[in-house]
């Protein structure tokens, strides 16, 4: 799945070691997503969407 | 929030690996594979002569360690984050079913009598230390060929 979470981790200034832990995964993951080699599961992508106040759909885009 | 659990922690000479990490998970796996190694130099001298109940006790003490062990491993898989949780099962799925055709290779080829026995040595494989070897080793294997793709 293409996502923007880069951009939008971006916005924040977050490092992606900041946003693994507010998201309480590991940096590797959050580089995985944003690479786009891994869809992260769904508990995973709602907990990213209320991070950034955003509904799944905005943040991820199926290919 | 609490960080996630990381397979490096237990990967010896990596940036993250941890002594006490790694005997936490495993050390019951040692333990295993020191009772069984134990028992096998014991069993044709000592432990032959002892009651039946005791040899079966130090014949299963191994597999209670093991049990302990699958538990020990399985609760920190559990504090994983999803991303390696799914490396790590992967990996074990990898080394389990690898090591079982191994030893069952090797054992169809033991009583085929393909390996020379001299002075009554033999050549099987099917040991608690012989398997949690090979499964140590198909295990990082495992992990490595599965975290490729997320690199």
């Amino acid at each position: 799945m293409k996502n923007c979470l880069r951009e939008l981790r971006a916005d924040k200034e977050w490092s992606q070691g900041d946003l693994a832990q507010k998201l309480g995964v590991s940096r590797q993951t959050i580089n995985a997503i944003e690479t786009e080699k891994y869809d992260p599961s769904l508990p995973l992508a709602l907990k990213i969407g209320r991070l950034f106040k955003r509904s799944v759909e905005d943040i991820f885009e199926e290919r | 929030m609490n960080q996630p659990n990381h397979p490096d922690e237990i990967w010896l000479g990596k940036k993250e690996y941890s002594i006490w990490t790694d005997w936490r998970v495993n050390g019951w796996l040692f333990t295993a594979t020191i009772i069984s190694g134990a028992s096998d130099i014991m069993f044709p001298h000592w432990v032959r002569q002892c009651p039946v109940s005791l040899r079966a006790a130090i014949a299963v003490a191994p597999f209670l360690a093991v049990l302990l062990w699958v538990r020990s491993l399985a609760q920190w898989i559990r504090g994983m984050d999803e991303l390696h949780r799914r490396l790590m099962l992967s990996a074990i799925l990898v080394a389990t079913s690898a090591t079982f055709f191994v030893v069952m290779f090797w054992h169809r080829l033991d009583v085929a009598g393909v390996f020379p026995s001299k002075s009554g040595a033999s050549w099987d494989i099917a040991t608690v230390g012989h398997s949690f070897l090979l499964m140590t080793c198909f295990y990082f294997l495992g992990y490595r060929v599965c975290s490729r793709r997320f690199r």
